[in-house]
C-alpha cells in the first residue's frame, strides 16, 4: 500500500473528536478468491475479449474522506489501492472521486452545484456509499464499464423540486470513453479507473478518464421521478471526444443513452437499466470506424434482516456479438463490521465464484 | 352494577370540550390533496413544547413516511433500516442539520424546536426526499388521498387551523374556527 495514503488515513483516524464530526472518514476493506485462474480465457489478456475477468486473489481498500463544515457545503475524496493492476498504468493506488459540493435553496428547492471528478449518478445498482454495489459484488456489464470508463471531470448542476431531480453535467477527460467494450470487450467487474490510471483495452491501446486529448468539452443530462415506489430515470452522455489516436490514446466519439427503472416495495427491489448508442474512431485515411453499443440487466433482490440475496440477467452486445450472463450473490449481513458473500456469474461458457469477506470501517 | 359505574367514570375522564374539526385539502380541480398537513393553534393560549418522540426511518432508500408532522419540541430519530448507508442532512431554517454516514439508529435523536418545515435529503442518495413539518401544536393530522384529515379531542376556544403540503407555493390563508362542546366543524383548503 502506498505509504502516503496510509499516512494520511492513520492521520484521519487520529483526528480529536470535534475534527470529526466535520472530517468523516468510512469505507471498507475486503479480500476475494476467484475461481477463474489469472490466466487463460477468464485471465486479464486483453485480446481474450471475456466478460469475466479477475485474479484469483485480490484485495481492495477504498476510503472516503467528507469534509463537511455544513449542510450546504462540503467536500469529498474517495481514494482507492488494489492489487489487481496487471494490465493498467498507475492503478494500484489511486484517487477515484474528488468533488466539492454547494447547495442552494432557490424558491424552497435544491439546487446542488458539483465540481470535481465525480460518478455520475445514473446507476441503480452501485446505491451505496463510494458508488458501491449493493446487491451483489461485481456490478452489471453495463455499470462495470461505466465504473472503469467514465468519470466526468468538471461541473455538474442537479436541481431537485418535490419528486423530481434534473442534471446537466459539462466534463473534460473522458476522449476514450467506448473503448472498454469496444476494443476490449465488455466485463463483470469492479474495476474503478482512478484519476491518472491507465487502463489497456488492446495489445497497444489504453484508455483514460482525465487525459485531455483534444480539448473538446463533454456533455450529460439526466432526468429522475421518483414515486413511492417507483423510480423512473433517462440519462444521456456525449463525450464528444474527436475520435483520433493520441499516442497510446485512442479516442473514441460515444453518445449513450440510459433508462432506468427501479420498484422496491418491503424487501423487494426490481431494478433494470437499458444503455444504448453509437461509438466511433477516426482512421488514419479519415475514414470512420462505428460500432453500435447496448447493454442492459435486469435484477430481483430480495433482502432479510441478516443478508441479501440477489439475481441478476446481463445482456451487452457490440455490433452483431451478443453476450449474456447470470449472476446469483449472496450476501451475508450478521451485526458488526465483517460481511462474508458469494457470487456465482456465467457467461459465455465460463463460469466465475467469488468468495469475498469485507470489513467495514466507520459509517456502518 | 359495575357497568353502570365505569360508564359514569369514563364519561367523567372525558375532557369537558371534546369537539372536533374535519378538514379537507382539494386542489383546483377539486381532488383530495395526499399527505396534506392539517393543524390547529389555539389563538391567546400558549402551549408548552412537546416532550415526545417521532420516527422517520429510512427503507429501500426512502424516507419513511414522507411527510412527518411533529410538535415543536419533539425528538425525531432516524433509524436507517437499509443495507446501505445514509447521510441525512437539512438545510432549511427550521432546522438545519447533518447526520454523518451512518447504518442503524445513531445515538441521538434531533430536536426540532422552532415551528417550520426542514426539507430532508440524503447526499448518497439523490432520490431521497422527505419532510418534517414542524408546529406549535398537537392538534394535528396529515391526509389521504381523499385529501381529509380530523382533528379530534379539542378543548373549547378559538383556533386558526392551517394547512401545508408539499411543493405549496403560497399558503391558503388560515380560517379561524370557535369551537365548544362536542360540536364538530367543517373546514377547507383549496391547494394551489
Amino acid at each position: 500500500m502506498h505509504r502516503s495514503f496510509m499516512a494520511l488515513f492513520v492521520a484521519m483516524l487520529a483526528l480529536p473528536a470535534t475534527a470529526q464530526e466535520v472530517w468523516q472518514v468510512s469505507g471498507f476493506a475486503l479480500m476475494r478468491a476467484a475461481s477463474a485462474p489469472v490466466s487463460g480465457p477468464l485471465g486479464r489478456d486483453p485480446s481474450e475479449n471475456e466478460p469475466l475477468d479477475s485474479e484469483t486473489l485480490e484485495a481492495q481498500v477504498q476510503v472516503g474522506i467528507d469534509w463537511l463544515p455544513s449542510p450546504m457545503y462540503g467536500a469529498h475524496l474517495h481514494l482507492l489501492g488494489r492489487s489487481d493492476n496487471a494490465d493498467t498504468r498507475r492503478g494500484t493506488f489511486g484517487i477515484a472521486e474528488a468533488y466539492f459540493d454547494a447547495n442552494f435553496v432557490p424558491n424552497g428547492d435544491r439546487l446542488r452545484l458539483r465540481g470535481g471528478a465525480f460518478f455520475l449518478p445514473t446507476s441503480r445498482e452501485n446505491v451505496d456509499a463510494l458508488w458501491e454495489p449493493a446487491y451483489t459484488l461485481t456490478p452489471s456489464a453495463l455499470n462495470s464499464w461505466l465504473g472503469e470508463e467514465l468519470r466526468p471531470i468538471g461541473v455538474d448542476a442537479a436541481y431537485f423540486r418535490g419528486r423530481a431531480v434534473v442534471g446537466a453535467t459539462l466534463f473534460r477527460g473522458n476522449d476514450t470513453f467506448g473503448a472498454v467494450p469496444v476494443a476490449r470487450g465488455w466485463q463483470l467487474s469492479d474495476h474503478w479507473i482512478t484519476l491518472g490510471e491507465w487502463v489497456a483495452v488492446d495489445a497497444t491501446d489504453f484508455t483514460s478518464v482525465s487525459a485531455e486529448t483534444d480539448g473538446r468539452l463533454g456533455w450529460s443530462a439526466r432526468g429522475a421521478w421518483n414515486g413511492e415506489d417507483l423510480l423512473v430515470q433517462l440519462t444521456h452522455i456525449d463525450n464528444r471526444s474527436d475520435g483520433r489516436k493520441y499516442g497510446d490514446l485512442f479516442n473514441w466519439n460515444t453518445r449513450f443513452d440510459i433508462a432506468a427503472v427501479e420498484y422496491s416495495r418491503g424487501d423487494w427491489t426490481v431494478a433494470g437499466e437499458y444503455g444504448w448508442g453509437p461509438t466511433f474512431l477516426v482512421l488514419d485515411d479519415g475514414r470512420k470506424f462505428g460500432n453500435e453499443l447496448a447493454a442492459s440487466y435486469l435484477m430481483v433482490s430480495r433482502w432479510w434482516r441478516h443478508g441479501r440475496a440477489t439475481f441478476r440477467a446481463d445482456w451487452f452486445d457490440v455490433d452483431d456479438d451478443h453476450r449474456r450472463a447470470l449472476t446469483a450473490a449472496f450476501l451475508w449481513t450478521p451485526p458488526g463490521k465483517i460481511r462474508p458473500a458469494i457470487e456465482v456469474t456465467t457467461a459465455g461458457g465460463e463460469q466465475r465464484v467469488l468468495l469475498e469477506v469485507r470489513y467495514s470501517f466507520s459509517g456502518g | 352494577m359495575l357497568r353502570p359505574l365505569a360508564l359514569v367514570l369514563l364519561a367523567l375522564a372525558l375532557p369537558a370540550g371534546a369537539a372536533t374539526i374535519d378538514a379537507v385539502v382539494r386542489d383546483a380541480r377539486g381532488r383530495g390533496v395526499a399527505e396534506a398537513v392539517v393543524y390547529a393553534v389555539p389563538e391567546g393560549r400558549e402551549l408548552p413544547p412537546a416532550r415526545k418522540t417521532a420516527v422517520m426511518d429510512q427503507r429501500n432508500r426512502e424516507f419513511i413516511p414522507h411527510v412527518l408532522v411533529v410538535q415543536s419540541g419533539t425528538a425525531v430519530n432516524f433509524p436507517n433500516s437499509d443495507d446501505v448507508r445514509h447521510q441525512v442532512y437539512s438545510f432549511s431554517p427550521a432546522k438545519t442539520f447533518q447526520l454523518p454516514l451512518y447504518k442503524g439508529t445513531p445515538a441521538n435523536a434531533i430536536v426540532f424546536d422552532k415551528a417550520g418545515v426542514a426539507t430532508l435529503g440524503c447526499n448518497i442518495h439523490d432520490r431521497m426526499t422527505a419532510y418534517i413539518v414542524v408546529v406549535d401544536t398537537p392538534h394535528f393530522g396529515t391526509s389521504g388521498r381523499d385529501g381529509k384529515v380530523t382533528l379530534p379531542n379539542l378543548a373549547g376556544g378559538k383556533y386558526a387551523v392551517r394547512v401545508w403540503y408539499p411543493e405549496m407555493k403560497t399558503e391558503p390563508s388560515p380560517i379561524a374556527v370557535t369551537v365548544t362542546g362536542n360540536e364538530r366543524t367543517e373546514v377547507s383548503f383549496v391547494a394551489r
